[in-house]
């Protein structure tokens, strides 16, 4: 059932959208009943809960770390649950009465599901790793929700993320600890395990890493800031989130982790006085504020502040005084806010300075206001006042805990500070009752709202009544939640009247001197100051937040200049570095190098290299575009041969067709380039060139060549056949060993088409001065006859290499480049051949390599993993073929674009008429932002 | 020895190239790294053995050139291919964008 209910919540999130598209606002109703049937299935588990069962359902979830996704009922997670998806039904069937019709709904509701399936899962998450996750939901929610609020949403939504993602952070530490030190996630093995497994210094950063996770989820100084400022949110959001839910996640995150710090003063004493700073400075504050929804918030921070001394106290009366604070807390704060959302809607104000007199036209929305308040204030006979009469006595137990060994003045000071926080918690209430309903009428013409807006807030309200007079229906769910947070059954007698008592006397204190403080506000506001004292916590935030804004761009600075050698500096510099440093530290490398292995120069090396150096010396002093053009061309066919001599016909195939295909892309583009003048300083390029010249020449010479085969060749040569069915191993380390880096290779490939169809986007236009038409008559013929030879020629070539390339030199890359080739030429030669659109052949050849990727895991094996089919005739197939023709369409696709896009795009000012929706100012990279300079002297090196 | 001087001038060349400025040469520098580089992962595999890696007819590990750094060379080629066509249209671009400046402030001589 546990999952049953999480599941339920989760997979609406996913059908919300649709349903808001027949519902609009009203979406609320039928959420609020799946709310309710998703506690209903809770509730079926709660007997066993009662009797002392917990409750838990697991399954395997990340085999590897071994982390199961378990869910588990127990007391604790139970009464949160129950809260979670009541005040959810409540605030859903809140909303459609508040939202304004043209609200944006979807995102609201979709979110708000969202967040209710995140909560649940944190307070039923029995795995840490599966705790963290749904933490993190919460906060992005809230995020996303505080950000609806528009522009004014922004900032106080960047806070809140900010604020609560850095205790996210805190969270996964302490969960990366425990996990790493009890080798387990799930959370009652690691109880059980801690106390032997965990250090001191263990547990002390588990505490402070916790203790900072609650802090800033549950806004406690000096993390508060955030909550208030999330009031731009919509007051459903408020009422659920910043008040009701989303902030107690702290709270049961302290109450969940307190058996791990039973016996850890630190923990307490830190809590304590958090806790009570929290709840004294949220108090003062609340009293300072003029709008509700403010009033209200920094009066949730005061409460939480009250909850965390709670846990801070450790003892078991003081945990069940927590867990009643909560619900009591959820109780009457759900019913504010939405009293408040009430009051904005109708008076059009939530300012108390505007408000006056409502009780007159408002006489019910008056009632559940004071109902309310007074339970905020602890006033009998509701259960606000039970949980602070709680609270009193535990406060005062202090000296009696295990950690504070009878230091009376702790338990004196924190009664004080508890009876000034409540007096001031009644000063609040009572202004928010008197402020708005008592006084002159301002407003004639109001009118008690709807039944149907009132009813969500007459149900906390009415239910703080009926707990507040007969506290000892929530006994035994106290008594559970007890228990679960390490401690013996102590059965709760939770009632309204102890008899007079010490609290009794604190309460009546308290209440004395928070009417004193009510009628006399003015003399705290004068005392307090209308501003507060220290620079506000929003300031600090943005100011430390700008300065790492700015101290990033500072560092990012560097990287921004267009100057070649500025980037090229910095990794020079780190080379040399290293390799010093690499001398210094590995041992045995100045003993001089091994003997080169004899055989590794011969006398056709020479031959290549004789003709080699001329061809780049020739390139490096070319005086036009062409002419470089043609020599690289030709540096390339060199090269070729030698691989080819070197035993590598695979790559001189690749490296061939690569120098032929590179040479008719670049013609027209660089042809029609203006000449740039010499830039450069000569001699600062030339002492460049032969630093790196000499350095990479020494380094292969002094590396290379000096070793006996690897055990990897050896292993590729040995078992190629074998294992992958093909005898060209190179082809089969492409698409079989190593197909998963050929994968990536690929995508790369596929990523630099899209870069040229993004870049080429504009201007493009289909080629009008092919090569041909520039030719006389009989060259043309020529040519054209040509052509029609060779293309066909061509893509039988592909078709061979295609087919042949795991036995034989060949494959997609192979056989995509010969393709391209037949491309190039039928181009060249103003041919049209009908293909698909060179888009949808990247498309296809990435898809291709993906879904043959996928045949391995279908049948079992693993991703990419070559499955051997035996064809009659034809012979054996290997999956390893569709995934190289996946390789073959990427490159064929590859080659089209650039030979189309490329092509289309004119360079000539006069005649540039496909422009003109050129807008993209200031996207161009600039070259050394010379080129600009340089476009002056427009000369076509073709001419 | 004869791999370490192409690689060398290779290498020089390249830098030289794209140190001096312009796209043409940056492109062509670029290409001609490239070069450099592929030849030093052949260098790598050791060319003592020039027999290419086919084992149709039985191994003979004694003879036969190391498979793995061709297969690097052979993608890093397609890659340098990609690229240097990427390189191409940010060039034709950039290019074309000045021509036209020119072309417009040339208008009113």
């Amino acid at each position: 059932m546990l999952v049953a209910s999480l599941a339920l919540i989760g997979l609406t999130t996913a059908v919300v959208p649709l349903v808001v598209r027949y519902l609009g606002r009203y979406t609320g109703y039928p959420l609020a009943v799946i709310f309710l049937v998703a506690a209903g299935l809770l509730l079926t588990q709660a007997p066993e809960v009662m009797r002392g069962e917990t409750v838990v359902q697991s399954w395997q979830w990340v085999a590897a770390f071994d982390v199961q996704f378990t869910l588990r009922l127990n007391g604790l997670s139970l009464l949160f649950a129950m809260l979670v998806l009541g005040v959810g039904a409540l605030v859903l069937s809140y909303a459609p009465q508040y939202l304004d019709p043209h609200y944006e709904v979807r995102r609201l509701y979709t979110v708000l599901t969202l967040f209710a399936a995140a909560m649940l899962g944190i307070v039923l998450a029995g795995d840490l790793v599966l705790l963290l996750v749904f933490w993190e939901i919460t906060s992005v929610s809230s995020f996303l929700l505080v950000a609806g609020a528009g522009t004014a949403g922004a900032r106080p939504a960047i806070r809140a993320l900010v604020v609560t993602g850095f205790g996210g952070l805190a969270l996964f530490g302490a969960v990366v600890l425990l996990a790493v030190k009890t080798q387990t996630t799930d959370i009652a093995t690691v109880f059980a395990l801690a106390p032997e497994r965990l250090s001191v210094t263990d547990l002390s950063i588990v505490a402070a890493l916790i203790i900072l996770a609650a802090f800033t989820k549950s806004a406690q100084l000096p993390f508060h800031f955030w909550l208030p400022g999330a009031m731009v949110a919509v007051t459903p959001v408020s009422a659920y989130l910043h008040a009701a839910t989303l902030v107690k996640a702290g709270i049961y995150l302290l109450l969940l982790m307190s058996p791990l710090f039973l016996d850890f003063p630190a923990w307490n004493i830190t809590l304590l006085v958090f806790g009570l700073a929290t709840a004294l400075f949220g108090a003062f504050e609340a009293l300072r504020q003029r709008d509700l929804k403010a009033l209200l918030a920094y009066s949730t921070v005061s409460q939480l502040g009250t909850m965390v001394a709670l846990v801070g106290v450790g003892t078991s009366a003081a945990l069940a005084a927590a867990a009643l604070l909560v619900v009591a807390h959820a109780l009457f704060k759900a019913t504010l806010f939405m009293l408040v959302g009430i009051v904005d809607r109708e008076a059009g104000s939530r300012d108390l300075d505007e408000l006056s007199g409502l009780w007159r036209v408002m006489p019910i929305t008056a009632g559940l206001t004071g109902l309310a308040a007074m339970s905020m204030a602890g006033v009998p006979p509701l259960v606000g006042f039970v949980a602070k009469e709680e609270a009193f006595y535990s406060f005062l137990d202090v000296p009696q805990s295990s950690w504070a060994q009878g230091q009376q003045w702790a338990g004196i000071a924190a009664a004080v500070i508890a009876v000034l926080a409540a007096s001031l918690t009644f000063a609040y209430s009572a202004r928010i009752f008197a402020g708005a309903f008592f006084g002159p009428l301002k407003q004639r013409n109001l009118y008690e709202p709807s039944w149907l807006f009132l009813a969500p807030a007459v149900v906390p309200a009415v239910a703080g009544l009926v707990l507040g007079i007969a506290p000892g229906l929530l006994n035994s769910i106290i008594d559970r939640t007890t228990v679960d947070v390490g401690f013996t059954m102590v059965g709760s007698d939770l009632s309204l009247w102890h008899g007079v008592s010490i609290a009794l006397g604190l309460s009546a204190i308290a209440i004395s001197l928070g009417l004193l403080l009510h009628f006399r506000r003015r003399w705290v506001i004068r005392w307090l100051g209308e501003e507060p004292p220290v620079a506000s916590g929003p300031l600090i935030f943005d100011r430390i937040w700008f300065a790492l804004v700015r101290t990033g761009s500072w560092v990012g600075r560097s990287a921004h200049s267009a100057s070649v050698g500025v980037h090229l500096f910095g990794v020079g510099v780190l080379i040399v570095a290293l390799t010093i440093l690499g001398f210094a530290i590995i041992p045995g490398a100045t003993d001089g190098l091994a003997p080169v292995i004899p055989d590794s120069m011969q006398l056709v090396d020479v031959a290549i290299l004789a003709l080699l150096v001329p061809t780049v010396a020739f390139l490096a002093r070319a005086r036009t575009t062409i002419t470089a053009l043609v020599l690289a061309g030709f540096v390339g066919l060199i090269l070729s041969v030698w691989l080819l001599l070197l035993g590598a016909p695979d790559v001189a195939l690749t490296l061939l067709l690569v120098e032929f295909l590179t040479v008719v892309v670049a013609a027209p583009v660089l042809a029609r380039l203006p000449r740039h003048r010499d830039v450069g300083r000569p001699t600062m390029a030339a002492v460049a060139a032969v630093v790196v010249g000499v350095s990479s020449g020494l380094a292969v010479w002094a590396f290379t060549g000096r070793r006996g085969p690897s055990e990897l060749s050896a292993y590729f040569l040995t078992e190629a056949e074998e294992l992958t069915g093909g005898t060209n191993v190179v082809n089969t380390i492409l698409v079989d060993f190593r197909g998963l880096d050929t994968l990536g290779e690929i995508t790369v490939l596929f990523a630099a088409a899209l870069g040229l169809l993004a870049a080429t986007a504009v201007g493009v236009r289909a080629r009008k001065d092919a090569v041909i038409e520039v030719l006389g008559r009989g060259e043309q013929t020529v040519l054209r006859v040509g052509a029609r030879i060779v293309i066909p020629l061509l893509l039988i070539a592909t078709v061979v290499l295609f087919w042949r390339g795991h036995d034989e030199p060949g494959g997609g890359f192979i056989a995509g480049l010969t393709a391209g080739s037949a491309v190039a030429v039928a181009m060249i030669a103003g041919i049209r051949i009908a293909l698909p659109s060179s888009g949808a052949m990247l498309a296809a050849g990435l898809g291709t390599a993906l879904v043959s990727a996928l045949i391995g895991p279908l049948t079992g094996g693993a991703v990419l993993a070559p499955v051997k089919v035996d064809v009659p005739i034809v012979g054996s197939l290997t999956s390893s073929l569709i995934f190289d023709l996946g390789v073959l369409l990427i490159v064929v696709g590859l080659v089209r674009v650039a030979l189309e896009r490329l092509d289309g795009m004119h360079i000539d000012a006069g005649n540039d008429t496909d422009d003109g929706n050129d807008t993209d100012d200031g996207n161009d990279l600039e070259w050394d932002g010379q080129d600009r300079s340089s476009a002056v002297d427009v000369t076509e090196a073709r001419s | 020895m004869t791999l370490a001087i192409a690689v060398a001038v290779l290498a020089a060349v390249g830098t030289y190239l794209i140190v001096r400025g312009g796209a043409v040469r940056l492109i062509l520098g670029f290409i001609l790294l490239g070069h450099a580089a592929n030849l030093i992962i052949i260098a790598a595999g050791g060319t003592f053995r020039r027999e290419a890696p086919l084992v149709d007819g039985g191994v003979v590990l004694e003879t036969m050139a190391d498979p793995l750094p061709q297969a690097f060379v052979l993608t890093a080629i397609v890659i340098t291919f990609g690229v240097t066509v990427y390189l191409l249209s940010l060039v034709a671009r950039t290019a074309k964008r000045s021509a036209r400046n020119a072309g417009e402030g040339g208008a009113h001589d």
